[in-house]
Order: structure tokens, then C-alpha cells, then sequence
């Protein structure tokens, strides 16, 4: 093996041989030398609720060491709110740990109608779908309305779950430049007349850059195609009633279908998809990756139902958030760090260097701050970066300190002057 | 130049360019061999290649190489070294007769049969290439740099004639820069080495760009695989 650094997962899809089995060993040989260069940064057990400090369990199980936190979504700090742990409890003792069916026979319980219902009137939309996890949103829902000869076309830097609904669903798929409405007229010029659906999302999780939803709108409507707008890292966060990207630009009425999960702003787990109620009785008999799998638990719907209603009760939550924001941009930027193109609650640290991202990733981790390296294939090749993730729980404090140790590792390692 | 005894062939060059193109997966599959698998960096697209160099010194002298390949999966094999990525070179065109042929009999490469021009233009932080034939444009591409290291990167060929079918390890020694900042671009006109994409819907901005030079570019000897099958 040279360097294991020069590889990455996308170099182990295939074997020589006729055993399917083949790839493993070579894979492990890979796997444990990169593990050494850096890649136990990724995955670290965490053993305490994902706020602005945590415990991490460092050093493969060698130590416990406790960091300040700037890599999880948690948006609107919820994730460990007394209310919110309080529903779950409650829930817990009301239903028990899981659903113990699926949605269409016998998981369905009161708090997941109630979850549905109280999402439905918070997105002013006719229905809202639970799913068990924001990738089976997707996924379900693509498979679920797509079919051979349809097409979706898809920005470049789409979900994984966007792709993987499309692949199910075997209907074809081209993706146009990073939002760039100009490539998505191209491509929606060459399949006229068919069916077609665009799929975009509110903002992009590796940039944190918000679609141009206006300008993608009314390209696509002028090509008579649909749209799937996925605000995973939007929805609640965005809009003057956190209504997602979609209300920022008064565009709700013009998105055919939107998507959105529980697990970031909301601190849960789950997704959901909001649009007529024709849509969602469609689902109900066609979204497989949804009825083939438990309901979600409703210990977590019930914890995500007080999320949601202290989101809309609280909007100084996304007050304190985009006070916040603006303060992180504000200090990286005095500081000469490259935050890309973001202009969200998502900023990425552009490191640009494949192989030291590793290194860097080490010594914040030893100097107090825990990020996650992101590299190729999760984004191209030499745009390397940690990404950041900005919480309305993070006090003025945990962020100055963060942007000390981020931007003396960042010198030392001469990535800024 | 250099050819050892045990066949393994060296290709001094000044420089190697490429840029790295996306295209619809039906489109590579048309002319890759069943057994080969696009390599997809999204789901139904594939990756074209289009690499120029410049060799200074060879068994066959000093020439220039056009290269169309699409990007394959390489074959990777436990307590073997592991390749960086694989090509199927589907269409080559060299600057001179000797270079050609000696291409074509030793390595099975398939070629155009007209000897071609390029040109090379090096700028400060870019390179350009005008392949022509007979005056007649084929290629223009502009290659952007980017930190420049030394390394030696393995690769793999696979080639399939009317004789069978083959891969040989490549390694390309030399300093090296990729970037994907998409600032090169590549206009493929509609010629006869060209052909076979006039009907491909080719996204004509290089989601990634490769310099090599100053190096060796080293054929290992050529493998039969005897479980290809040709389309």
C-alpha cells in the first residue's frame, strides 16, 4: 500500500475475480492503514447530548476527552431541551419504545397523526407524511412516484437520498450545475415531454449556499416540470416563520413537494414530505422505503412534536441562530479563513489540502474543538473543509473560543496568514 | 527511451494534460466492453477523458498523443498494488506513423489513422492544446494548475481488438497538479477522430483537470484477459 491517503472509499467498488467477497480484504488492508492517518477522526463515540460541549470517547475507547462542538446540526439547540426530554419520557411510558408495525398496518399511533397534522398546518400545506429517517424520505418518496421513462433532474450536489430514490425508481436522471439555472433549462430543453420532476434542496449541507430558488422555479415551470424542494437543513431555520427557503422567497405555493427532517433544526430523527393530500394518499400506497419499514418510534415523535411546537412558539430561537451566524462569519472572516459560499447556519472551512485535513482534524481535537473532517468523494477533489454548524444553543462564549483554537491550529498550519 | 528486458517500456514526456468530462452512462456503455463498469461520479454519468502529451523521448521518438477514454473501474487485487483509476482508451491520435503503429501492435491501442497535429501553448498557470488534422480542428482544451507535487500514480489500460483483450499497469511518474475549480474547457469539434461523440451529450466543462510534467510514463507488460468479451 502507498500512501492510503491517495484512495478513499470510491476506489473499492469492484474487485478482479468472480467473489463477491473479493473486495474485502483489500478494502480492510485500505481501511486499517487510513484508519491511522486519520480516519478514526470520523465516527468518535459521543456520550453526552450534542450541544455546544461534549464528551467524546477519543482515541479508539482510550480516553474521554470533553470538546467544544461545532459539528452537529441540533439547529435550534433542542435536541436536549427539558420539554422536549419530557415529551419523550412521556411517550416512552405512554407507548414504549417502538412503534412495533409498519405506518399502514399497525405502527400508526395518536402522536404520529398529531405530529402529521401539526406539521401539515405549520407548512399551511393540505397533508404531511411521517418517515422514519430523513434518507427513507427521500428514497420512498422518489421511488414512490417516479417510474421507467420518467425523468428527475437533479442539481449536481444533490442528497444521496435524492439519487438513490432515482435509482430505485429507475427512471432516468441527468443533474445540472451547482445552481445554475442556465445548465437546468439545457437539460430541461432536451427532455421535453416527458415527465419531469427537478429535484433542488434549500441549502446545500457541504457549502452552505441557499438554491437561487427564484430563478429555478420559474425555469422549471416554463418547462412544465415538477418540483421536489428539500429543506433538511432549511426548514425551520429559514423564512420569517421558519417555513424553510421556500417562505424566505414567498415561493411555498409554487413548490409541487416539499421535504424536510426532524434531525437537524429539530434535534430528532425522521423526515417528512408536505404537499397535497392527493400526494400523500398516493404515498401512503407507493412510498415502500416508508410502509416496508417500523414506524417511527414514537418516543421520538413525540419529542420531535415539542421541537416543533417550541420552533413556532420561540422564534427568538432563530433569532439567536442567525445572531449567532453572523457572529461566527463575522469573527472567520476577520481572521482571513475561507467559509466558501455559505450564507447559512452551515459554514465549511476550506482547507483545500486532502491529506492534512487529517492532521488538521488531530490537533484542533487536541486543542479542544471537535470537527469533522469532509473530503473527496463527499466533495470534490482538493476542496477539503470542516464543516461547521452553527446552533442557537451556542453561547458568544463556546463561539470565540472555538474560532481561537480553529484559527491558531489554522496559522500554524499555514492555511491562513 | 527505454525498453527492458523483463518488457517493461518507458515514455519520457514534457507534459500530459487531461481533463475529465461528464457524459451519460448509455453512452460509455455503448462502446465499453461488458465486463468493464463505468466508473459513475453521479448516478448515470460517466467520465470521459481526454488526455494530451507531449513526449520528448521514446522508442518511437519524439511525438504528441490525443487519448479519448472512458473512465473504468479498476480491477483490484488483495496483496497487489492498487491502481488509482483505470481507462479504456477508445480512440488515440498520434503526431507520427512509427509512434501509431508501434502503439497499435505493442499495446493494442486503437487509433486514428491519420497523423495529427497538436500544438501546445504554455501559458502562466495554463496550458493549451490545438489538435488538428490536416488544418482541420479536432481538439482545443485548456488545462488550469494547481499545487504542483511529485508522485508516481499507478493506473490500468484495458484494450480490446480483434485479437482480444488486454490491461497493462501504468505509472505515471512526474510533478503533478489536479484541480477541480472547473476554470479549463475543451471544444471537441466535429471531426472524423471525433466522431463517436457527435451524437454523446458531453458536459464540456472539466469537473476535473490533470498536468503532469517533466516525467516517465512506464508500460508494465501487457496481460491477456481471457473473460472479455467485446460489445
Amino acid at each position: 500500500m502507498t500512501n492510503p491517503l491517495d484512495y478513499d472509499y470510491s476506489s473499492f467498488f469492484y474487485s478482479s475475480g468472480d467473489d463477491p467477497f473479493a473486495i474485502f480484504e483489500p478494502y480492510n488492508e485500505w481501511y486499517e492503514a487510513a484508519q491511522k492517518q486519520g480516519y478514526y477522526l470520523l465516527a468518535q463515540p459521543m456520550s453526552t447530548p450534542p450541544g455546544g460541549e461534549i464528551v467524546l470517547t477519543e482515541g479508539h475507547g482510550k480516553r474521554q476527552v470533553k470538546l467544544l462542538n461545532l459539528a452537529s446540526y441540533n439547529y435550534l439547540g433542542l435536541s436536549a431541551r427539558p420539554e422536549v426530554i419530557a415529551a419523550a419520557k412521556a411517550a416512552l411510558d405512554q407507548y414504549g419504545l417502538g412503534a412495533a408495525g409498519s405506518p399502514i398496518l399497525s405502527g400508526t399511533m395518536d402522536v404520529h397523526v398529531q405530529l402529521e397534522e401539526a406539521l401539515a398546518r405549520f407548512k399551511k400545506k393540505e397533508a404531511v407524511m411521517v418517515f422514519p429517517t430523513g434518507y427513507s424520505t427521500n428514497v420512498g418518496l422518489i421511488s414512490g412516484i417516479l417510474r421507467p421513462g420518467d425523468w428527475m433532474i437533479a442539481d449536481q450536489n444533490s442528497h444521496a437520498s435524492i439519487v438513490d430514490g432515482a435509482i430505485l425508481s429507475k427512471a432516468d436522471v441527468r443533474f445540472f450545475r451547482h445552481n445554475n439555472a442556465a445548465d437546468l433549462e439545457k437539460k430541461l430543453q432536451k427532455v421535453q415531454g416527458k415527465k419531469v420532476v427537478v429535484a433542488i434542496e434549500g441549502v446545500y449541507s457541504m457549502d452552505g449556499d441557499v438554491c437561487p430558488l427564484p430563478e429555478l422555479v420559474a425555469v422549471a415551470k416554463k418547462y412544465g416540470a415538477r418540483i421536489l424542494l428539500d429543506e433538511a437543513h432549511s426548514a425551520f431555520v429559514f423564512g420569517e416563520h421558519g417555513r424553510g427557503v421556500a417562505e424566505h422567497f414567498g415561493l411555498e405555493d409554487e413548490v409541487d413537494i416539499h421535504v424536510g427532517t426532524f434531525s437537524k433544526a429539530l434535534g430528532g430523527m425522521g423526515g417528512y414530505v408536505a404537499g397535497s393530500r392527493h400526494l400523500y394518499n398516493y404515498l401512503k400506497g407507493f412510498a415502500r422505503a416508508r410502509f416496508f419499514s417500523c414506524a417511527l418510534s414514537p418516543v421520538v415523535a413525540a419529542g420531535v412534536l415539542k421541537s416543533l411546537e417550541i420552533a413556532e412558539a420561540e422564534p427568538q430561537l432563530r433569532a439567536k441562530l442567525w445572531e449567532n451566524v453572523a457572529h461566527m462569519r463575522r469573527r472567520l472572516e476577520a481572521e482571513g479563513v475561507d467559509i466558501g459560499h455559505s450564507t447559512s447556519q452551515v459554514i465549511p472551512i476550506m482547507v483545500k489540502n486532502d491529506r492534512r485535513v487529517w492532521e488538521i482534524g488531530r490537533r484542533l481535537l487536541e486543542a479542544g474543538l471537535y470537527l469533522q473532517p469532509i473530503i473527496y468523494p463527499a466533495v470534490a477533489k482538493h476542496r477539503s473543509r470542516f464543516r461547521v454548524s452553527i446552533s442557537a444553543g451556542h453561547t458568544t462564549q463556546q463561539l470565540d473560543e472555538a474560532v481561537a483554537i480553529l484559527v491558531k491550529v489554522l496559522r500554524e498550519e499555514g492555511i491562513i496568514v | 527511451m527505454s525498453v527492458s528486458k523483463e518488457g517493461y517500456v518507458q515514455y519520457h514526456y514534457r507534459d500530459v494534460i487531461g481533463g475529465f468530462f461528464e457524459l451519460p452512462t448509455e453512452n460509455a456503455k455503448a462502446i465499453l466492453p461488458p465486463d468493464l463498469q463505468p466508473i459513475e461520479p453521479h448516478h448515470g454519468s460517466s467520465v470521459l477523458s481526454v488526455m494530451a502529451t507531449d513526449f520528448k523521448d521514446s522508442p518511437v521518438g519524439d511525438y504528441g498523443e490525443l487519448v479519448l477514454s472512458i473512465l473504468v473501474a479498476p480491477r483490484i487485487e488483495h496483496g497487489q498494488p492498487m491502481p488509482r483509476s483505470a481507462f479504456y482508451p477508445f480512440r488515440l491520435g498520434t503526431t507520427t506513423r512509427e509512434s501509431r503503429e508501434h502503439a497499435i501492435q505493442r499495446w493494442h491501442l486503437p487509433h486514428y489513422m491519420k497523423d495529427i497535429g497538436i500544438s501546445w501553448v504554455r501559458g502562466d498557470g495554463h496550458v493549451t492544446i490545438h489538435a488538428t488534422d490536416n488544418g482541420e480542428p479536432i481538439v482545443d482544451m485548456t488545462v488550469t494548475e494547481h499545487e504542483w507535487s511529485p508522485v508516481e500514480h499507478r493506473y490500468q489500460a484495458f484494450m480490446v481488438d480483434e485479437e482480444g483483450a488486454y490491461t497493462s499497469t501504468i505509472i505515471m511518474a512526474g510533478d503533478f497538479s489536479e484541480n477541480e475549480e472547473e476554470r479549463g474547457g475543451i471544444t471537441i469539434h466535429s471531426q472524423s477522430m471525433t466522431d463517436l461523440l457527435a451524437d454523446w451529450d458531453v458536459n464540456f466543462t472539466p469537473f476535473r483537470e490533470l498536468w503532469m510534467r517533466n516525467g516517465v510514463q512506464t508500460f508494465h507488460p501487457l496481460r491477456t484477459l481471457a473473460s472479455f468479451a467485446k460489445r
